[in-house]
């Protein structure tokens, strides 16, 4: 059972990891790769905040997505005041940087990993809790960042990823908007990280490598870019996907690679072949119901 | 603070541990102006590179030759496949820069994957030993290693500036960088151009992963992060400029070797975050020094904005 | 002060070409400002320093009092700044209504704190600004297609919807880039009607126009420009007999 339920939660914080890097590279047109990084630093800030600062976990956790926040400002301000493809290169930079870090510093317990934080909600509610927590956490994610993206909000974003000079010339800003999209995407994949370490109890900066990357990049363009059903059903089935993998008993020096072939190489062949994914998304944007109706009646 | 030998020392060494970023640098650069791609598959061309140079001495015990020609040739295959089958098929489609770079990136996850399932993840060398004979120079020690990189990285500097400056290719590679659509006009074949570019790129990437393996551990995630280094040099560098690119990678090879003086050896990895991230703070457009006319500069390519149409 | 827009000494060089050498030029609020010229005159680039899609390296651009030299491309805008473009630059994965909406001045909605905070606001701003867009719409002779995709308009009407759009930011003052180019009939008749009310109204309008005709109907004055220059400015009839301007118009 239990092993059910750590599938379960895994699971959820894929569909938010996913459908928040979907917010990112397709909604946004923003490319990054240090999605996995943002979850790390979440992992890590709400971790170390509850186990050596004392801080409740329900407090550590959301302190654990604004951190993400403020990192990926960090990152994304200097980057993007000069083009989109600085983004990429400091995302990189970013990713192997922090988990440099990560193993070098004296208390984030290096490359071993960090032990004994605390638990949350399993010990009072119970482990069904738990999951019941991630799974709520991952609709939410997922309605909110739908709602936003069929909105007046999505409708600017599809005008910058359309023309971003004209966008400008309309007195838009397509830097602040990038900026918060990435902000937004990368708190959510922070907070998903809190949630991951609160259950688990354990973490180590291998977790978060280029690896956890092209995971994600292959759940959200083998899903689908810019659907809202691509990166669930991505993350769903890749998650599973490697599970029934670790069942043929392969030693992990090879199942590792293995795993890693299967992702890249899934991004290679839906690139080529099938570049819109399993759930295309419409090459038009549609506004929620109620804007389309108040438009016709108005 | 320290005695003047050992500064020499350690000068002399760092100069000559950089020539590899060099030879990156300029791959990286030369792609990035003429192709203007940011070319992360080259850590793709470097780790078949290194592995074919590794399988035929480290594994086959064959002589040194026949490992650097096997670097040389896996590199330059890589490169033409990468080209053939990917960029071109992505440029015909008009995918998208972020196509591009997904698929460039990804591409050397694969190959660092698929290298990690056939040799292990554990580092490896090209020699059985990284340790080189020494003769004394005066008061530094120079080792067998040394002086032919240095030789051989002068050699190819030299060799690819002058290809640019007087083969008709060369010449026709400078134009497409310039100005890719007025090329097409004057019946430039960009297709060959590019593709000539790789191949250059091929031909410095195998000869510097072999220049490395022979005397640094390497494991099938190291290209990612060499490549960055080299990422840091063309940008601080200037993208564009070639001659900017490769001083640059020389200076900041020193600075990272020699920084062993300064900080444990623990964080000298950590230098290359740090240079990467001034290079994107400080230096985005490159470190302007007064205009030569040595190499043209092409305009950086910023393959998300729109450019403004002119008058 | 003068209301309208005053560009003052605007320089410009990419290299060695010069594309804008020490123009200085005003457009007064309600006036139709018409710019003529070979190709290659510095026309578009002109528009292209006022809307601040580059920089100038001299000069001084205000627009009613206020100096815009140094704001980038989005406040001069909200300074009420509008143009159009050659090549159009409407979006293709939005309706003709919401090509629109992203020209509305304010615009709650597209701010995620207040997409957070006060969604009240955003539902009655975003209500009023559909209202507005669909009188545009309205007056352009465009409601018929308001939900239509960009892709399914014929060419003409979609140069109308270019001016439609910057219509949403109540400029102050417009430029257009061409906007008779492959433009007749219907479409043809309903800008220049627009563009005239606009003026009408106290907006200072500056056109770039290969058809000399169009110029001569709409524009009080023209202003003949060459090589970055302004060379001569006057009403568009005499601009149009000075041999010396055909000569440079046609000659190059």
């Amino acid at each position: 059972m239990e092993y059910i339920y750590a599938i379960a939660i895994l699971m959820a914080l894929y569909v938010i990891l996913a459908t928040s890097f979907n917010f990112i590279i397709g909604y946004g047109g923003l490319i990054s790769i240090a999605h996995p990084v943002f979850y790390a630093l979440g992992a890590y800030s709400s971790a170390l905040l509850a186990r050596d600062m004392g801080v409740p976990v329900f407090l550590a956790i959301p302190a654990g997505g604004l951190i993400a926040l403020i990192a990926s400002v960090a990152v994304a301000l200097p980057s993007l005041r000069i083009s989109g493809d600085y983004l990429l290169i400091a995302s990189i930079g970013f990713q192997l940087g922090i988990l440099e870090l990560i193993k070098n510093l004296p208390w984030t317990g290096g490359s071993g990993g960090l032990t004994n934080i605390p638990s949350f909600l399993t010990q009072t509610a119970g482990r069904e809790a738990y999951v019941a927590f991630a799974v709520a956490a991952a609709i939410g994610s997922v309605l909110l960042l739908r709602w936003i993206a069929q909105g007046p909000y999505g409708r600017a974003m599809s005008a910058m990823r359309d023309d971003e000079l004209a966008f400008a010339a309309l007195g838009r800003n397509a830097m602040t908007m990038k900026i918060a999209i990435f902000a937004l995407g990368s708190s959510l994949a922070g907070l998903a990280g809190g949630i991951y370490v609160h259950y688990f109890r354990f973490i180590a900066p291998g977790q978060f490598d280029i690896l956890q990357s092209s995971a994600l990049l292959t759940m959200v363009v083998v899903g689908g870019l810019r659907s809202t059903w691509g990166p669930i059903v991505g993350a769903i089935a890749l998650e599973a996907l490697p599970q029934a993998i670790t069942f043929v008993n392969l030693p992990p020096s090879v199942l590792g690679p293995l795993q890693g072939i299967l992702f890249t190489s899934l991004v290679l062949i839906f690139m080529f072949v099938r570049p819109q994914g399993l759930i295309a998304a419409s090459e038009r944007w549609h506004g929620r119901n109620e804007e389309v109706r108040d438009a016709r009646r108005a | 603070m320290f005695s003047l030998p050992i500064l020499a020392q350690i000068m002399w060494t760092s100069l000559a541990t950089s020539t590899c970023s060099v030879l990156f640098a300029l791959a990286f650069a030369l792609v990035l102006k003429v192709n203007r791609v940011f070319n992360f598959a080259q850590a793709a061309m470097m780790t078949v590179g290194f592995y074919a140079a590794f399988t035929v001495v480290g594994l086959a015990n064959g002589p040194a030759w026949l490992g650097f020609a096997a670097a040389i040739v896996a590199s330059v295959a890589m490169a033409i496949l990468l080209e053939i089958f990917g960029f071109r098929v992505l440029r015909r489609r008009r995918a998208s820069s972020m196509f591009v770079f997904i698929f460039a990136l990804v591409v050397s996850e694969l190959v660092a994957y698929l290298v990690m399932l056939v040799f292990g993840t554990w580092p490896a060398t090209i020699f059985p030993s990284l340790f080189w004979p020494v003769t004394l120079v005066g008061p530094v020690a120079v080792s067998q290693w040394d002086v032919p990189a240095l030789a051989a990285t002068i050699v190819a500097v030299a060799a690819v500036f002058g290809f640019l400056r007087y083969s008709r290719a060369g010449q026709f590679m400078i134009a497409v960088a310039d100005n890719p659509d007025l090329a097409e006009f004057y019946g430039i074949a960009k297709d060959r151009i590019h593709l000539i570019t790789m191949i250059v790129a091929g031909l410095l990437t195998g000869l510097a992963m072999f220049l490395y393996g022979s005397r640094a551990q390497v494991q099938p995630m190291a290209s990612i992060e060499l490549l960055l280094f080299a990422i840091a040099a063309t940008i601080i560098g200037g993208i564009g400029n070639l001659g900017g690119t490769v001083l640059t990678a020389v200076v900041l090879g020193i600075v990272q070797n020699a920084s062993v003086l300064f900080i444990p050896s623990e964080w000298q990895g950590f230098l290359l975050y740090i240079f990467l991230f001034l290079a994107i703070v400080f230096f985005p457009k490159g470190i302007r020094l007064p205009e030569r006319r040595l190499t043209r500069t092409a305009p950086a390519p910023s393959l998300i904005a729109d450019e403004p149409e002119g008058a | 002060m003068l209301a309208g827009l005053e560009v003052t000494n605007l320089s410009k060089r990419f290299g060695g070409i010069v594309v804008a050498d020490a123009i200085d030029l005003t457009v007064p609020s309600g006036r139709i400002v018409g710019l003529i010229g070979p190709n290659g005159a510095g026309k578009t680039s002109f528009f292209n320093l006022v809307s601040g899609v580059v920089p100038p390296d001299a000069g001084r651009i205000v627009l009613d009092g206020k100096n815009m030299t140094d704001l980038k491309m989005p406040q001069r805008a909200r300074l009420g700044l509008a143009r159009t473009w050659q090549n159009l630059r409407l979006f293709p994965s939005l309706s003709v209504l919401d090509n629109l909406l992203i020209g509305a001045r304010d615009y709650p909605g597209e701010r995620l704190a207040t997409l957070v905070f006060q969604p009240g606001r955003i539902r009655r701003t975003g209500k009023a600004e559909r209202l507005k867009a669909l009188e545009v719409l309205e007056r352009t002779g465009l409601a018929g297609i308001a939900d239509t995709e960009i892709a399914n308009v014929p060419f003409g009407q979609q140069k109308l919807i270019g001016v439609a759009r910057a219509l949403m930011n109540d400029p102050r003052c417009l430029l257009l880039d061409e906007p008779m180019a492959g433009v007749e009939g219907h479409a043809y008749r309903a800008i220049q009607k627009v563009v005239r009310g606009l003026a009408e109204s106290g907006v200072a309008v500056c056109v770039v126009e290969h058809n000399v005709a169009f110029i001569r109907d709409l524009c009080d004055e023209g202003v003949f420009m060459f090589a970055g220059k302004v060379l001569a400015r006057g009403d568009v009839e005499s601009l149009v007999a000075d041999p010396r301007l055909t000569e440079l118009y046609f000659g190059t």
